[in-house]
């Protein structure tokens, strides 16, 4: 069985190591996709079912029910915007569905704002060989398949 | 189990009296500090971290999605 994780953003889907952090680009937290998202405000969406363990402005974690977490990081930096320009539609601690809305944002400003707007979306603590079905060189929208997990 | 972590890891940043801030991202603890020299990376490291960079006195540990705990452990120690 896999998991199968959903571009939480519209945007360009590229390989992790082109994020600039090397928190990311180094897998340091385990691995995954780098989406360059689409301008505009827009809608970030929950990656996988689950729950949302953790949820900052600007980044959040879904926790699935069979142990694995998906980390999506809205831009580079952006906890210094301390919440700026980021709208929650969802609560720590919620149960939700791959797809649905949890905060509003706009790359746009987040890069007139001086960050890269760039999302990590990363597998926690996983090994690299855990990842299929690898999307990193497409458009994607939001919703669409970006790799899949192991369970 | 975290509270030990937290006091590893406040240890290897030169213990209570050289933190300056600690602020907890997603995945690392973004600290500044009063003195750059007292950072002991390779007790990071043993604390739990999974990278550590340093420039000056600004110190992120990364330590994956229990950087809130562990910084609310940290300031509880402090």
């Amino acid at each position: 069985m896999s998991i199968r994780v959903v571009s939480p953003v519209a945007g360009l889907a590229a390989p992790i190591g082109e994020v600039p952090d090397p928190v990311f680009s180094q897998e340091m937290v385990g691995p995954g996709v780098a989406v360059k998202p689409n301008g505009g405000s827009a809608e970030a969406v929950a990656p996988v079912d689950g729950t949302l363990s953790t949820l900052h402005p600007h980044a959040f974690v879904v926790s699935t029910e069979d142990g694995r977490a998906i980390l999506v990081h809205l831009g580079i930096d952006t906890v210094k915007l301390e919440g700026a320009g980021f709208a929650l539609h969802a609560a720590k601690g919620d149960r939700v569905r791959a797809g649905q809305g949890i905060v509003t944002w706009n790359p746009t400003e987040v890069e007139e704002q001086g960050y890269s707007a760039v999302c990590p979306v990363v597998a926690l603590e996983v090994g690299k060989e855990e990842l299929t079905d690898v999307i990193e060189d497409a458009q994607v929208a939001a919703g669409d398949p970006l790799f899949a997990v192991d369970s | 189990m975290a509270e030990d972590k937290a006091t590893a890891i406040l240890a290897a940043l030169g213990g209570q009296g050289n933190i300056v801030e600690i602020e907890p991202c997603i995945t690392r603890l973004r600290c500044e500090i009063e003195d750059g020299s007292k950072v002991d990376e390779a007790a990071l490291k043993t604390a739990g971290a999974h990278g550590v960079m340093q420039q000056g006195t600004v110190v992120q540990v990364v330590v994956g999605p229990e950087a809130d705990t562990i910084a609310s452990d940290i300031e509880d120690l402090l």
